[in-house]
């Protein structure tokens, strides 16, 4: 069985890997560096840069954990990126190495479907190569999606894909969009020195999580100084030698020495043959999939950011494995009900699950437990005690809808939820196994008994 | 600890009336309550403050809870040195702690409020009781 990946990013190159590890003959197409998004310019920059900020913040504050610090602590942003550099080279390499070892094909260059059996491949010296294959594995991703009447231009309009390579920390910065990634920037700039404002055209901040969740993370940016304006459009951007000087949708006007746009993301399904060979795309251009990540098209899937929805480098690289099973004959599907998300705030937001206000809309009668960060003592060990754990758990069953968790290590923390909810387990079932003390993983077995009015940790309701 | 000059809300706030200004906060015992106050959210000019009902909230390493506004009217300032120093509320809860000023739409409520000495009849009787 020959099979071709079009795009190397977590859902294509774990895909190429499944496929391989089940006896396919892979070949991968990319035309940029393997690892993608994710890699490159997502998940793994955006967490160095914060491992730095973090650094930095500690250092800060180092009177706060009875040290006392001599001298300046200044971010050199020359270093920062350097050292960002070489954590995503040495994963990329790790990729590569993984890719020889399973004897999978790497062809560097854009390919393009001809039929649903061959992918012509233009490489980087500008000469064809043709792929044969049985099937076909659509994973080319998303870019950063633009407003047309400012493009970037990677000087004073920036992408994520620009944020991540700074060459100097601007003195104040305008972030259009308050959602996972402009948050994410707005602590890692903010904690480099820059005067950070969003601007968010939805009523809250990272507003697709539970209300409680983004009313919390927006305490948080009052609490570091960040300001945020929700319920507000840009209007119009003007690009100035010396900033960029920006009209409101409330008829005020902002000065920035440069402007972040992350209102999103736009999939990566054009010019790769899909409308030659008839594949379905929707209305955002996003390619149609089954649960089998199968497309209309006999043979061809297609698996990650393209085809919309959210957008998740480990979502993708479970439709990878999905994918690349099903084009072994097997027969494999996502569940779409248990994918955690992490956001890398200061602090952290994990979510698993439904949000409360879907439950609510669903009809389903449902016990909320909660616990605070701030009843833990290794949370006051740490010298972080901001934060709030959530189960959302139905009625009678006592089965896990949903669970989001704002504090240190939420994003480590959520997964324990994640196993009970893909096996079918309780509150109860959580909150009956002993957790170690002391961690923050105890306030996840809080939170369970809460459920039931039963935390220790917290007072008669 | 409960000044004379002062009137006290069933929710641990205090007002200071002077004319049609009235600035608020949380009583000694709120504070010694809540233990160290880590954090207070800054309440904007124009806010409108309604008696009985959340003003803003405030972190302490114990807990978050909400500062029930003892008054109605529109809130004129914001005490911002708490912005930094959100502790001087643990310190000083009468004077430097001070939270806001609000501008008194309806005098009349003042007359719901205790005095010092009933205030504390209320916390020995009722608050602590429970």
């Amino acid at each position: 069985m020959k099979i071709a990946i079009l795009g190397a990013g977590p859902g294509g190159y774990v895909a190429a890997i499944r496929a391989a590890q089940l006896g396919a003959d892979v070949t991968v197409i990319e035309e940029s560096e393997v690892g993608g998004t994710c890699l490159n310019w997502g998940c793994i920059p955006t967490k160095t840069l914060i491992a730095s900020a973090e650094a930095l913040h500690k250092v800060k504050n180092a009177a706060s954990y009875g040290l006392d610090v001599d001298g300046t602590v200044t971010p050199n942003i020359e270093k920062i990126v350097e050292r960002k550099n070489k954590v995503v080279g040495v994963q990329v390499k790790g990729i590569r190495g993984l890719f020889k070892s399973w004897g999978v094909t790497l062809i560097e260059g854009r390919g393009v479907i001809v039929n649903p059996k061959k992918v012509r491949v233009t490489l980087k010296d500008g000469s064809p190569e043709d792929i044969d294959a049985d099937k076909i594995i659509i994973s080319t991703g998303s870019r950063p999606a633009q407003i047309p009447v400012f493009p970037f231009d990677g000087k004073r309009v920036l992408s994520s894909d620009h944020a991540i390579n700074p060459d100097s920390i601007p003195g104040s910065l305008l972030i259009v969009g308050a959602g996972v990634i402009g948050c994410e920037f707005a602590f890692i700039y903010k904690e480099f020195g820059s005067d950070v404002t969003m601007v968010e055209m939805m009523p809250n901040a990272v507003s697709t999580e539970d209300a409680e969740i983004s009313q919390l993370l927006e305490r948080e940016l009052k609490k570091n100084k960040i300001k945020l304006l929700t319920g507000t459009s840009v209007e119009k951007v003007d690009v100035k030698e010396d900033g960029v000087s920006v009209r409101l949708s409330n008829g005020k006007d902002i000065e920035a020495e440069k402007i972040l746009v992350s209102i999103g993301r736009s999939v990566n399904s054009n010019d790769i043959g899909l409308e030659e060979i008839g594949v379905k795309k929707g209305q955002r251009g996003e390619v149609i999939v089954n649960a089998r990540m199968e497309t209309n098209i006999d043979g061809v899937y297609a698996i990650g950011d393209v085809v919309g929805g959210v957008m998740l480098a480990h979502l993708a690289s479970k439709e990878g494995v999905v994918a690349a099973e099903n084009a072994m004959g097997g027969s494999s599907e996502v569940n779409y009900n248990v994918v955690p998300a992490a956001i890398f705030t200061s602090p952290e937001i994990a979510s698993v699950g439904m949000r409360e206000k879907q439950a609510s809309e669903q009809g389903i009668k449902y016990k909320v437990g909660r616990f605070q960060f701030r009843a833990l003592g290794k949370a006051h060990a740490m010298g972080e005690i901001a934060g709030l754990f959530k189960i959302i758990a139905e009625e009678g069953s006592d089965r896990i809808l949903g669970a989001h968790i704002i504090g240190p290590h939420a994003s480590d923390l959520i997964h324990e939820i994640a196993v009970a909810m893909e096996n079918g387990l309780t509150t109860k079932d959580i909150a009956h196994t002993i957790h170690a003390h002391p961690t923050l993983a105890e306030g996840v077995m809080e939170t369970a008994e809460d459920v039931h009015d039963a935390a220790i940790h917290s007072p008669k309701k | 600890m409960y000044p004379d000059d002062l009137k006290y809300h069933k929710e641990h706030t205090w007002v200071r009336v002077s004319g049609n200004k009235a600035t608020v906060g949380i009583t000694f015992y709120a504070q010694e309550s809540l233990g160290d106050i880590v954090y207070i959210e800054t309440v904007e000019s124009d806010a409108s403050a309604e008696a009985g009902t959340e003003l803003t909230q405030i972190e302490s390493t114990k807990a978050t809870s909400a500062v029930i506004s003892p008054v109605s009217g529109t809130v004129t300032e914001f005490n911002e040195e708490l912005s930094d120093a959100p502790e001087i509320i643990n310190e000083d809860p009468y004077e430097k702690g001070w939270i806001a000023v609000i501008e008194i739409t309806d005098d009349s409520e003042l007359a719901n409020l205790m005095d010092a000495g009933e205030y504390e009849k209320y916390l020995e009787e009722e608050v602590k009781q429970a």
